[in-house]
């Protein structure tokens, strides 16, 4: 329960309208898009929808001398709870904090408020001729403010990178109230530390970001999707190997298994050739039509070295579209096909990607589960999504094996526990695994730095 | 058998729990767009259903609001990547509300007119009288009776729901037999000249009955009123039992018709008369152009379609009236033709502010194609859309059966 006194201020500070406090919303606000149960809710002691930057520090200036937890959120899209209230407190939702603040063509840059959602940003400049990169699969319904707050991936990372490289500068407000700049429009940039990095990916554990510089690059030209089936995982993850050692960098290459297309295909009401076991699809963009010819012909034909069946061309923009859709509806789709879908994200470097398939399979075996496996192949990205019905008795404690197996495949390869989606609560309990004690303690002294009292996203990451 | 409120919310159970709280019906709901809260959107619904299910939350009457605020226009279902009916959710927790917390006397009365003859042809007799009276105050010729004066009219707005569609073959084609035309309430009350349009079109290809239907359920469906719904949906399959070919001219109806076999489904005794009866609904425009009518010559006037959410996403029904129009000449598509205009049967009662904020949008729609006239097939729509051509003055509605 919330001090009455932190109430009036608050109250003071709002539109009373922007403050929420009747049961139905704060349960509204108690889950976001990760698996965790729905029941019982992690609900907060009341909801702020925030304005402006003068609103959320003196939300935080009051949370930090009550010692309040506060919680910020966009629309609640993140896979791993992190915008999820464990301990209560207050959830700070920047949604409607989502203007664009700077449009700076001459530098390529642009300034927003971290509530703009990540498809309106995209198609705000590319009406404009320039590019924002970096495109998850919630894309449409994701804020700018969380893709920063979780570091967010996407399809195009293997040729644009992820979120933190588009990053060039925050306005941040500490735990305390006051506001901080980092970095700016300087491509060059070494005046102390690195602080944008620092909180690009902090999960919100360390302040609040209410604006963003976002670096663009020109808009590629043209943009061609292609579908490939192969009849064998891992003839697909060498084609896309292949391609990228070719010097045919896709700006995409997305692969799905076959219980992940079966899953799509269903929902779809596409027929699928029971042949194929896995499917890629590849973006390829450049700056004319003859580029994207040579590109396609040489992925088609190194395809079809690496057991390619099916080469699909998208021929117009609806098509595109259309292969693309099939994909961002994976998530969900495989989700559909068990009572229960514990979907990971974990990352290994790109040339582990067939090895780490193969053990995945062997894990799936050795448990007799299913797991989905689709993910960007490109990057060495992947979602194993174990499909299971946790009401069935010791499920559960199965599921958390094979969740710790898997990890442990990963890291055995050099890679990480999460690509894209974060630590959040759904993976601290192998975060000592991933970062070994002196880089756990190295964040705490971090946090303990910028956060002294603990009460921005409290039960977070480690 | 009389069945517990909580069966209700149990039936939801199953769709309920295929939600992954993904979050992208927030992207496409109009309400969410509208309050950004997230009990407006469908996930925050949803996840409310799972919150009484699960022992999370308590029935109240904020709940109960919340799942009045709710357009049923089936938006998120189209972008849900599990293809959640939160219309279908919606209708049993409403269902499981009424149960609980009691109806709304307005949506009583709604219901009660409608499943009651008697009471609709006394209402149809008055407005008869009163439009006669009113002829000369007339907008146009496809337009509601009068302006938005008679608060009680409103009240009728068809309905708005429902759900998928049971997978199965459409409707056949009738050899040589006769058409029966379903005349839905809101055609018989207020658009009586555009249902009469409706019939001499059917008559141009075919011989024309026109059974005496009742309501087809749909309004009660939408209010937790599930046991005179079907009840008037065994008395339309009487009614109707000798047809060939049903054709409505109403999207609601006719969304609400070609559900009867799936929502009769578990009744031994009418499972098998119901699935035939719905095989045998078509719609208007899906009839016409199925049946290969062609309209000749040019409208005069540049025409735009507004497709209702009982039409386009509850039936599929999105090419075949636009062909249609393209053919009778001078056709532009209207931007973001498909989302709901907010009149979603008595939505624009329960939630006035709302639903003209959502029309605003729709005006500003209209009025950038440049459109003289707004054709739709629904009269919920176009009853709002009429709000919107009074508001703007820059467009005129009128009954898809008026300009083919």
């Amino acid at each position: 329960m919330l001090d009455d006194k932190l109430v009036k201020e608050l109250l003071r500070l709002m539109h009373p309208g922007d403050v929420l406090r009747e049961d139905l919303d704060l349960f509204t606000y108690s889950y976001d898009g990760s698996h965790l149960p729905l029941v019982p809710a992690s609900r907060p002691d009341l909801v702020v929808k925030a304005r402006s930057t003068q609103q959320v520090a003196g939300v935080l200036r009051l949370a930090y001398r009550y010692g309040t937890p506060v919680v910020a959120r966009g629309l609640g899209s993140g896979r791993t709870g992190g915008s999820i209230p464990v301990e209560g407190g207050i959830v700070l939702c920047c949604d409607e904090m989502n203007r664009i603040i700077e449009f700076d063509e001459k530098n390529l840059m642009v300034t927003v408020e971290p509530g703009i959602r990540t498809m309106d940003l995209y198609n705000y400049c590319a009406r404009r001729g320039l590019f924002y990169p970096p495109d998850p699969s919630s894309a449409a319904h994701s804020t700018i403010g969380g893709n920063i707050a979780e570091n967010a991936g996407g399809a195009r990372a293997v040729k644009y990178g992820v979120t933190k490289d588009y990053v060039m500068g925050l306005e941040v407000v500490l735990a305390d109230g006051r506001v901080l700049q980092t970095g700016g429009k300087s491509v060059k940039n070494v005046t102390g530390y690195d602080l944008t990095r620092l909180f690009v990916g902090s999960e919100g554990t360390l302040g609040i970001v209410t604006k963003a510089v976002l670096k663009l690059i020109p808009l590629p030209k043209v943009r061609r999707t292609v579908q490939v089936m192969f009849s064998s995982l891992e003839g697909a993850c060498a084609a896309v190997e292949r391609s990228i050692q070719s010097g045919t960098v896709p700006a995409a290459a997305e692969i799905m298994d076959q219980t992940s297309i079966q899953a799509v295909a269903g929902f779809q009401r596409l027929e699928v050739d029971p042949d194929v076991e896995a499917a890629i699809i590849f973006e390829f963009d450049g700056d004319s039509e003859d580029n994207l010819d040579r590109q396609t012909k040489l992925a088609m034909s190194l395809c079809r070295e690496c057991g390619s069946i099916r080469f699909r061309v998208a021929m117009t923009p609806e098509e595109s579209e259309e292969l693309w859709n099939l994909r961002r509806g994976i998530s969900s789709a495989v989700a559909a096909l068990a009572p229960n879908r514990i979907g990971e994200d974990i990352s290994v470097p790109r040339a582990a990607f067939p090895e780490i398939v193969k053990r995945l399979r062997a894990i799936a075996t050795e448990y007799g589960l299913r797991i989905a496996v689709f993910g960007h192949a490109g990057d060495g990205n992947l979602h194993p999504s174990i499909l299971t019905d946790l009401s069935i008795p010791g499920e559960k404690e199965k599921v958390a094996k094979v969740v710790g197996e898997i990890f442990k495949a990963a890291l055995e390869l050099g890679g990480t526990l999460s690509g894209e989606h974060g630590i959040g609560i759904t993976k601290k309990d192998y975060i000592v695994d991933a970062l070994g004690e002196v880089g756990v303690d190295t964040i705490r002294s971090i946090k303990k730095a910028l956060d002294p009292k603990g009460i921005l996203n409290p039960g977070k990451i480690f | 058998m009389k069945k517990d409120a909580a069966d209700f919310l149990a039936k939801a159970d199953a769709l309920v729990n295929r939600c992954d709280r993904c979050g992208a019906c927030l992207s496409v709901c109009p309400l969410y767009a509208l309050s950004q809260r997230e009990i407006a959107s469908a996930r925050g619904k949803i996840s409310a259903v799972r919150g009484l299910l699960e022992g999370g939350l308590t029935t109240g009457s904020s709940i109960a609001k919340a799942f009045e605020f709710c357009l049923l226009c089936r938006a998120c279902t189209e972008k849900c990547p599990s293809k959640i009916e939160t219309d279908e959710v919606m209708v049993a927790a409403r269902q499981y509300t009424a149960g609980k917390l009691g109806r709304k006397a307005r949506h009583r009365l709604v219901a009660g007119l409608l499943g009651s003859n008697v009471l609709l042809s006394l209402v149809t007799g008055v407005l008869d009288l009163s439009r006669r009276a009113a002829m000369g105050r007339l907008s146009g010729t496809a337009g509601p009776l009068e302006p938005a004066g008679s608060h009680y009219r409103e009240m009728l707005a068809g309905p708005a729901s429902f759900p998928p569609l049971p997978a199965g073959p459409g409707a056949k084609m009738p050899q040589g037999g006769k058409i029966a035309y379903f005349r839905g309430c809101a055609m018989k009350i207020f658009f009586p000249a555009a249902a009469g349009a409706t019939v001499n079109l059917l008559k141009k290809i075919a011989g024309v009955v026109v059974p005496a239907a009742v309501c087809c359920g749909s309004p009660h469906l939408a209010h937790g009123m599930l046991g005179q719904a079907m009840a008037l949906a065994r008395t339309n399959i009487e009614r109707f039992g000798g047809a060939g070919l049903i054709v409505t001219d109403c999207a609601s109806c006719g969304h609400s018709l070609k559900e009867y076999g799936h929502r009769l489904a578990d009744d031994p005794r009418w499972a098998d008369k119901a699935q035939e009866f719905s095989q045998k609904v078509m719609g208007l425009s899906e009839y016409l152009y199925h049946a290969g009518y062609r309209p000749g010559g040019r409208l005069p006037f540049k025409v735009t379609y507004h497709d209702p959410c009982h039409l386009g996403r509850g039936q599929g029904i999105k090419r075949e009236p636009r062909e249609l129009l393209r053919l009778a000449g001078n056709y532009v598509e209207l931007p973001s033709a498909d989302r709901c205009c907010g009149g979603a049967g008595t939505f624009h009662l329960d939630f006035p502010e709302e639903a003209r904020r959502i029309l605003n949008d729709k005006v500003a729609d209209i009025a950038q194609t440049g459109a003289e006239v707004i054709v739709t097939e629904c009269p919920a729509c176009m009853m709002q859309l009429a709000k919107g051509e009074q508001q703007s003055g820059r467009f005129v509605v009128k009954y898809i059966s008026q300009v083919l």
